[in-house]
C-alpha cells in the first residue's frame, strides 16, 4: 500500500501546469485534493511519474455571469453547501453533494478530481450531466467545452487526454420557477450509492414544463433518461405520479448484476430512487410558488 | 473455588481506563513504530492463483532495480512450516508451509519474501519478482469440497474434508418418536475478516552477545508464539523474548500462530540484520484469517405443548485451506456443534460437523468463534419453530430456558448459575411499546417494523479438561500473575495477558488495589512481554477478567497476608484481624492505630530487621489460575427493532437491546464498552461484512471500499441492562464477557428482519439487496 515511485512538481500557474503536463503526457497527472488519485496510486492501481500539483492555482471560484454558474475545478466539495449561487439555484445538487463521502472527503475533494476520476455512482458526474453542465478542459494546446453527457466513457473513463486537466465547470443557471431533487441510496452514509437519481423541473401553472432525470447505477456511467424527462412534460406538481413511465423507463435498463446487488435491484431501485426524487422536486415547486 | 471478596472498594467502580491516556494522546507504540539500527524491510510476494502449481520464481529483473535487495523462497525455508494438528486418527493433517513450496492454495499465501532497507524499496522489488503458475482444480465451495471425485488439496487426501466428528448425548431416535413436531431448517452465515484496527506486524533482532532472539508482534499470545518459534526453529526458549507492544485491537484473529510469525525471526538470524514486517489492508483482508462461513441443518424435535425434547444438528464449516494453530481446522466446527444446544433444556442432542477444506484464506479465531453462527441458527430455529407452532417467541423460549442450576446438559457440560428466564422476562418488558408497533406496521406496505431477540448462553473462561477433550494443540487455558510490591508501597502486577483493549491495566489494577489496600492508581499493570510476565495463554476465549482478574486475587491476597503478618507484628495485634485499606493497615475497627502499607512494604523489602523472626523478606507472589472444568456460562439476551423501507431495502436498526449476566462485574464501563464494542461487530456479521471470493477463488473484497465494516453513522444509541449471577468458580465471581456482544445480534437482526416482513429468514449477511429481495419473496408469498 505504498505508492511507485513518482516526482511531485508544484506549478504556479495555469501555464506551467499544462506545460508539465504537456511534457509529461501519459506519465503525468495532476493532483489536488487527492481523495481518489492517492488511493489508487497507494493500491499501485494509478501509478503516474509525475504528479502536478495544482492547489495553487486559484480555480476555486463560484461565479455567475452570463447565465451561467462557472465552478472552479478547485472548488472543494463542502464549500457548495454555504454557497448561495448554488443554493440558491440549484436543489438537487446541493442534495447530492450532502451525500457524498464523508467530513474530510467534502473538505479536501475537489469538483475536478471527482469529474475526472469518474467514479460509476459518485455524485457529482450525475450532478453536472443533470444540470446540462460543461466541462471545460485545458491543455497546452488550448481549452475544450466538452458537455457532461458526453464526458464520461464508462467506469474511470473519460474523454480527458493525455496532457489536459479540467479548470471549470459550468451550469446554466435555471428559470426562477424550477425545482429539483437528488435522492441516493447506500449501504452505509458516505459510501459509493448502489443507486442515485436527480430530478429537475422547470413547472408553470401547477405543471411540469421541462424535466430532467439522470442516474446512475444503471450502467457504468450515469446517465439521462430522455425518454422519461419527454413524458414527464406536463406532468400535475400536485399529482407528480409518473410510475407507468418510470416503470417504461427503468425496463431499458440493464444494470450490472454483481455480487453487491443484483440487477432487478439496480433496476427497481433506480426506479424506486426516481419516484423519490421526482416527488421531492414537485412538492419543493409548490412550496415555492 | 470460592474465596470471594467480602469489601471490595476499587472491584465494582466505574474507573476510567487508564491505558487510555496514552492510547487517546497518541503516545501508544505499535509494531510500525519499531525501527531498528540497520533494519530490513519485509515484503511479500503473495500468490495470485487459488490454486496452482509453483513452476518458477523469476528474480532477474531485481538484478537492474538499483538497490540491493535479499529474497528467499519455499526452496529456502526447508520444511518450516505451521502445524495444527488434532490428535484424532480421522484428522487429515495439512501443513501451511511458512512461504509456498511448489504449490499454493489461496490468494494471499506468502510465496516470496523480498527484502530491501526501506518498506517502499521492499515493495517496489516484490512487484518485480514474477512467479510462474501452473492453476490446479480449484475448490470453492462446500459441495465441491465434499465431493470425493475432486482432488485433494494435500497429497495422499481422501476428499477435502479436514475432519468429520459426532457429539451426542441422550438419545435422539426417542426424541423424535415423541415428538409431535419436526421442524428442519438450513441456516448460512457469511465468511468474513476480522479486521483489528492494527493489522499484523511482526519485527525480530537477535544479539548474538546475549544469544537472545528478540520477536515484536502484534499478537494477542506472545507466550504460544515464544513456544512454537522455539520448537519450531529449534531454539532455547531461555533465550527467546517475544514482545506484544501497544496492539491496535485483536478480535480473536491474534490468537493464532502465523507463518509470518516464524518467518521473520528466521529471517533476522538468516541475514543477520533486524527484520521488520507490517501488513497492509489487502495483505490483511486476504492473508490473515478469516471468519464464520458455516451451514448448520437442524432438526428439531418438539412436543405437543411446545416442549423442545431433542435436537439433530449437522454442521458444516468451510475453513479454507489450512488448520490454523492452535485451535485447529476443527475449532469453528466443533465450537458451533458443543454449544448448539444453547439455554434451552433438553436431554437428546446429536451433532455431526466437519471442516471442509477450500481454496481460501484459513479460518481462525474471531470474537465469537462459532458461537455467532451456532446462535444465529439455534435462535433463528426457535422463531420458525414459534411461528409454525402459533406461539409467542418469547414464551416459547420462557417454556424450554433452563432454570434449575448447575444444569448439565445433553453433551455432560454443567451450567453454572445464570439467569436465562430473567433476562428474558426483562426482555420481554422493555419490549412491549416496539413490538405493539411491529404489528401495527403489518399493513403497512412499505415500511416494516420488525422485532427481533436471541438468548444464548456462553461457555467462557473453560478450563484445561475442555482442551484436553477437544484435542488441541493449545492444551490449556490458565492464565498467571505475579504481583509484587516496591519498598514505596506500590504494586506491580506482571500478567500473562495481551491488553489490547481490554481494559486489563486498569481492571488488574483494581482487582490488585482491593487486595493490598492501596489505590488502582498505584498499581502498574505489565503485560504482553514474556521477559517479565509470567507463562500463560494470552488473551482470548473471554478468560481475562474472570482468570486473569481471580490470578490476580489470589496472588495479591497473599501479599495481603503477609502484609498484614507484618501489621500485626508491629501494632502488636491479631493479624488475622488486620484491615488493609485506604492506604493503611488497622486492626479492624481501630482505624486510629495504623501503619502505612508503605511502612509494611519498605519493612519487608528493605528494614528487614523489624521484620516478625524469621519471616522471609519480599512481597512477591504468583498465581496461575485454571478455568473451570467446563468454563463459566454467560448468558445474555439481545433484541433488536428495525425499520425496512420494502421498496430500496434500507433497514434502520431503530433500537438495539442487550440485557446481559457475565457475573461479577468488575468495572461496568469497561464492561458496557466490551458489550457494546462487541455488538457493533455483530452488526457488521448481521448486516454488511461479506468476504466473497468468486469461483475462481478469487477475493472481490479486498479493500474497504467493497468490504463493509459497521460505521458509528449506522449503529444505533445500544442499550444495556445487566443482572448479575455470581459464579461460585472463579474467585471473584466474574464470568467471562468479551465475546458476548458479538454472538447474538445476527439472530436478533434476523428474527426482526423476519418479523418485520413475515418471511423466514435463512441467512446472512441482511444488507440492502438482499432486504429487497426478501420483500419480493414475501409479497410473492403473500399472494399465493
Amino acid at each position: 500500500m505504498r505508492p511507485s515511485e513518482f516526482e511531485y512538481h508544484k506549478a504556479d500557474s495555469l501555464e506551467q501546469a499544462l506545460a508539465l503536463l504537456q511534457e509529461f503526457g501519459d506519465e503525468g497527472r495532476p493532483i489536488a485534493g487527492g481523495q481518489s488519485l492517492v488511493p489508487m496510486m497507494n493500491l499501485r492501481l494509478a501509478r503516474p511519474a509525475h504528479l502536478v500539483d495544482i492547489n495553487g492555482l486559484g480555480l476555486d471560484t463560484i461565479e455567475k455571469k452570463d447565465g451561467v454558474i462557472r465552478i472552479g475545478a478547485l472548488v472543494r466539495h463542502e464549500r457548495y453547501l454555504a454557497e448561495p449561487l448554488i443554493i440558491d439555484n440549484f436543489p438537487a445538487f446541493i442534495d447530492g453533494v450532502r451525500a457524498i463521502g464523508h467530513p474530510t472527503i467534502r473538505r479536501n475533494g475537489t469538483i475536478g478530481g471527482s469529474l475526472a476520476h469518474a467514479d460509476p455512482t459518485a455524485e457529482l458526474p450525475l450532478l453536472c450531466m443533470l444540470h446540462d453542465g460543461e466541462i471545460i478542459a485545458a491543455s497546452a494546446g488550448g481549452e475544450r467545452r466538452l458537455p457532461a453527457t458526453r464526458f464520461f466513457e464508462g467506469a474511470y473513463m473519460t474523454v480527458l487526454e493525455a496532457g489536459e486537466m479540467i479548470v471549470a465547470v459550468e451550469l446554466p443557471v435555471p428559470p426562477a420557477s424550477s425545482s429539483g431533487a437528488f435522492v441516493e441510496m447506500a449501504e452505509r452514509r458516505g459510501d459509493f450509492a448502489i443507486a442515485a437519481c436527480g430530478v429537475t423541473l422547470e413547472h408553470a401553472r401547477g405543471r411540469v414544463t421541462r424535466a430532467a432525470v439522470a442516474c446512475s447505477g444503471a450502467g457504468q456511467t450515469a446517465m439521462r433518461a430522455p425518454q422519461l424527462e419527454e413524458a414527464l412534460e406536463g406532468l400535475e406538481l400536485a399529482h407528480p405520479d409518473a410510475a407507468a413511465a418510470i416503470a417504461a423507463f427503468t425496463e431499458t435498463l440493464n444494470p450490472p448484476d454483481d455480487h453487491s446487488a443484483s440487477a432487478d435491484y439496480r433496476r427497481a431501485l433506480v426506479g424506486q430512487l426516481t419516484e423519490q426524487a421526482l416527488a421531492t422536486a414537485c412538492s419543493r415547486a409548490m412550496e415555492a410558488s | 473455588m470460592t474465596q470471594q471478596m467480602d469489601r471490595p472498594k476499587h472491584i465494582g467502580a466505574r474507573i476510567q481506563r487508564f491505558e487510555d491516556t496514552r492510547l487517546l494522546a497518541g503516545t501508544a507504540r505499535y509494531i510500525d513504530d519499531i525501527r531498528l539500527p540497520n533494519m530490513l524491510h519485509l515484503r511479500f510476494v503473495r500468490a495470485q492463483m487459488a490454486h496452482a502449481k509453483v513452476l518458477e520464481i523469476d528474480t532477474e529483473a531485481l538484478e537492474d532495480i538499483g538497490f540491493p535487495t535479499q529474497v528467499f523462497t519455499g526452496a529456502d525455508i526447508g520444511d518450516l512450516s505451521i502445524k495444527a494438528h488434532q490428535d484424532y486418527p480421522e484428522m487429515q493433517y495439512s501443513e501451511q508451509p511458512l512461504l509456498a513450496r511448489e504449490r499454493v492454495r489461496f490468494v494471499g499465501e506468502a510465496v516470496a519474501a523480498v527484502l530491501a532497507d526501506d518498506a517502499y524499496q521492499a515493495e517496489d522489488a516484490a512487484e518485480m519478482v514474477f512467479v510462474d503458475y501452473e492453476p490446479l482444480q480449484v475448490v470453492t465451495t462446500m459441495d465441491q469440497a465434499r465431493d470425493p471425485e475432486v482432488p485433494g488439496l494435500f497429497d495422499g487426501w481422501r476428499t477435502n474434508i479436514f475432519v468429520e466428528r459426532q457429539m451426542k448425548g441422550g438419545d435422539i431416535a426417542q426424541a423424535k418418536a415423541e415428538a409431535a413436531h419436526v421442524i428442519k431448517r438450513t441456516y448460512t452465515t457469511q465468511r468474513q475478516a476480522g479486521v483489528p484496527m492494527e493489522g499484523r506486524g511482526v519485527a525480530a533482532e537477535y544479539d548474538p552477545a546475549s544469544r537472545m532472539l528478540t520477536v515484536w508482534s502484534s499478537t494477542q499470545i506472545p507466550h504460544l508464539v515464544r513456544t512454537y518459534i522455539a520448537e519450531e526453529l529449534g531454539l532455547p526458549e531461555s533465550r527467546l523474548r517475544v514482545v506484544a507492544p501497544d496492539v491496535g485491537g485483536g478480535f480473536g484473529v491474534k490468537g493464532q500462530v502465523f507463518p509470518e510469525e516464524v518467518l521473520v525471526p528466521w529471517l533476522a538470524m538468516k541475514t543477520g540484520r533486524p527484520v521488520k514486517w507490517v501488513e497492509d489492508r489487502r495483505e490483511h483482508l486476504t492473508s490473515s484469517i478469516h471468519a464464520r462461513d458455516h451451514s448448520h441443518t437442524l432438526e428439531a424435535y418438539v412436543s405437543e405443548d411446545g416442549r423442545l425434547l431433542g435436537l439433530k444438528a449437522d454442521i458444516s464449516v468451510d475453513v479454507g485451506a489450512y488448520s490454523t494453530f492452535p485451535f485447529t481446522a476443527a475449532g469453528d466446527p466443533g465450537m458451533a456443534a458443543k454449544v448448539m444446544p444453547g439455554p434451552y433444556d433438553f436431554q437428546h442432542y446429536e451433532a455431526t460437523f466437519r471442516a471442509l477444506a477450500t481454496n481460501k484464506c484459513p479460518i481462525g479465531t474471531y470474537r465469537g468463534v462459532g458461537r455467532p453462527s451456532a446462535v444465529f441458527a439455534q435462535e433463528r430455529l426457535m422463531d420458525d419453530i414459534a411461528n409454525e407452532l402459533g406461539l409467542d417467541p418469547i414464551e416459547f423460549r420462557l417454556k424450554n430456558v433452563v432454570r434449575d442450576f448447575p444444569y448439565t446438559n445433553a453433551l455432560g457440560f454443567t451450567y453454572d448459575p445464570g439467569s436465562y428466564a430473567e433476562t428474558l422476562e426483562k426482555m420481554r418488558d422493555l419490549l412491549a411499546e416496539d413490538r405493539a408497533a411491529a404489528e401495527a406496521s403489518s399493513n403497512d406496505p412499505d415500511k416494516r417494523i420488525g422485532v427481533g431477540l436471541a438468548c444464548f448462553v456462553e461457555q467462557t473462561a473453560h478450563g484445561t479438561p475442555d482442551f484436553t477433550r477437544r484435542r488441541v494443540p493449545i492444551e490449556t487455558g490458565y492464565i498467571a500473575a505475579r504481583v509484587e510490591m516496591t519498598p514505596d508501597g506500590q504494586a506491580l502486577v506482571d500478567i500473562g495477558l495481551q491488553n489490547h483493549g481490554q481494559g486489563h491495566e486498569t481492571v488488574m489494577a483494581q482487582v490488585a488495589a482491593d487486595a493490598l489496600g492501596i489505590d488502582p492508581k498505584d498499581v502498574h499493570v505489565r503485560h504482553g512481554d514474556t521477559l517479565t510476565t509470567p507463562y500463560s495463554v494470552g488473551t482470548w476465549g473471554s478468560r481475562g477478567g474472570a482468570l486473569g482478574g481471580g490470578a490476580v486475587h489470589v496472588a495479591a491476597g497473599r501479599i495481603a497476608d503477609k502484609l498484614k503478618a507484618i501489621a500485626g507484628h508491629l501494632l502488636q495485634s491479631d493479624p488475622q484481624k488486620i484491615v488493609l485499606q485506604n492506604g493503611i493497615a488497622h486492626p479492624e475497627g481501630q482505624p486510629d492505630r495504623h501503619v502505612a502499607v508503605a511502612k509494611l512494604a519498605r519493612t519487608a523489602l528493605r528494614n528487614v530487621d523489624q521484620l516478625p523472626a524469621g519471616m522471609e523478606p519480599g512481597l512477591e507472589a504468583q498465581y496461575s489460575l485454571d478455568g473451570p472444568n467446563d468454563g463459566t456460562y454467560s448468558n445474555a439476551v439481545h433484541a433488536a427493532v428495525v425499520e425496512i423501507d420494502t421498496k430500496t431495502g434500507k433497514m434502520q436498526l431503530k433500537r438495539f437491546v442487550v440485557v446481559e449476566d457475565c457475573g461479577t462485574i468488575l468495572n461496568p464501563l469497561i464492561v458496557d464498552g466490551q458489550v457494546r464494542g462487541g455488538v457493533v461487530q455483530g452488526i457488521g456479521s448481521a448486516m454488511l461484512e461479506h468476504f466473497i471470493y468468486d469461483e475462481d477463488g478469487q477475493p472481490l473484497t479486498v479493500t474497504f471500499a467493497d468490504y463493509l465494516m459497521p460505521l458509528a453513522t449506522e449503529i444505533p444509541e445500544i442499550e444495556l441492562h445487566h443482572i448479575e449471577t455470581p459464579t461460585p468458580l472463579t474467585p471473584l465471581g466474574a464470568k467471562g464477557l468479551g465475546e458476548g456482544g458479538a454472538i447474538g445480534p445476527a439472530a436478533a437482526i434476523a428474527n426482526a428482519v423476519a418479523d418485520a416482513l413475515g418471511i423466514e429468514v435463512t441467512k446472512t449477511p441482511l444488507n440492502a439487496n438482499a432486504l429487497w429481495h426478501l420483500a419480493r419473496q414475501a409479497e410473492k408469498n403473500r399472494a399465493e
